[in-house]
């Protein structure tokens, strides 16, 4: 059996402002959050972010990104999810793919993120995050909301999957 | 019903502290595998060690950044693969992708991301051997990991 399993996908009929999952089964190990997102405003690229359990505070950041040009670090205070916008090549949306292990524990929640803005222009942004939620109760819910006076554009999606730890094959581990 | 790709192989979560947690008896039978880590310790490199090699025969090239300054860049070959480094006692994550592990023709890579809100690193790590890899040690080069810190080994279906 695959340890990876389908929870739900999202396809946008039309725009709208966020994509949220919610009643999220406690029955998994990780959650992996895959978007494929495109504003329908915006300059070079757009900024959103990623909330859980409909917490707007207690996120950190360090986010490691190139832009062709040059390569910087930054610090945030959300977990920004950078997707492509109307400003960049028609019909490309941005990609990201997020990991979130042990989402259920009553710990903190660490956060990986890749990303990458598309767009064949000199504008596009490549990033990894390393992100940290001072959440220490389960993750029930997880929102992505597009930045203020934007909305994501039809044919968006998101895709949040479950894995599973187990054992087979006859690994033991000390 | 689609084939099933990723599969769960072994896992653990500490009840007291370790130094290292040892996956062994690892089949032949994947591609590749993926080592997904988290743990809390302070100034701790945290590393692969490929069929009890604990020699100095994982050469690596990395970039990271603390979100403060420029991003960094270096080279460096240790006791094993690189899976991340933590630098304060907070909640991180280590991803680890060993390709082709059960290959005899080529040495071992991998590449591994790792990071909490604080710091972050991509790392390209290779181990100078060609024998298959049957056993995965996860070492804190330092000290411990803690209680609570998790370890789990899925294989990847070629």
């Amino acid at each position: 059996m695959s340890a990876w399993t389908v929870i739900r996908h999202e396809e946008l009929g039309s725009a709208q402002a966020s994509i949220e999952f919610t009643s999220i089964p406690q029955t998994y190990t990780d959650l992996v959050l895959v978007l494929s997102l495109r504003t329908t405003t915006g300059t070079a690229w757009s900024d959103g972010k990623l909330e859980f359990n409909n917490v707007t505070t207690g996120y950190s950041t360090r986010t490691l990104f190139g832009s062709g040009s040059t390569a910087s670090s930054i610090t945030e205070t959300v977990l920004n999810i950078r997707v492509s916008s109307n400003a960049n090549t028609a019909s490309t949306f941005g990609n990201q793919m997020i990991y979130i292990p042990n989402y259920t524990s009553s710990t903190q929640k660490s956060v990986s993120i890749d990303q990458v803005t598309e767009n064949n222009a000199t504008q596009a942004l490549q990033a990894i995050y390393a992100g940290l939620s001072d959440i220490t109760s389960a993750i029930t819910s997880l929102k992505v909301t597009a930045t203020s006076g934007t909305s994501y554009a039809q044919y968006s999606s998101a895709t949040l999957f479950g894995v599973t730890k187990g054992s087979s094959g006859g690994v033991t581990v000390s | 019903m689609p084939t099933a790709t990723y599969i769960a192989l072994a896992n653990t979560t500490l009840t007291s502290a370790a130094s290292s947690v040892t996956f062994s008896s690892i089949p032949a039978t994947y591609r590749d595998l993926v080592l997904v880590v988290t743990y809390n310790s302070v100034n701790e490199f945290i590393l692969a060690e490929f069929n009890a090699d604990s020699g100095n025969n994982y050469p690596f090239v990395e970039m990271w950044a603390n979100g403060t300054g420029p991003a960094n860049s270096g080279t460096g070959t240790v006791s094993g693969a690189y899976i991340g480094y933590s630098a304060q006692n907070v909640q991180q994550q280590g991803i680890i992708h060993i390709m082709d592990y059960s290959a005899t023709d080529k040495h071992k890579t991998c590449l591994a991301r790792s990071g909490a809100g604080f710091s972050l690193a991509a790392v390209a790590s290779r181990w100078t051997n060609t024998n298959a890899i049957t056993s995965v040690k996860v070492k804190a080069q330092l000290g411990n990991f803690a209680i609570g810190n998790t370890f789990a080994l899925y294989g990847i279906v070629s």
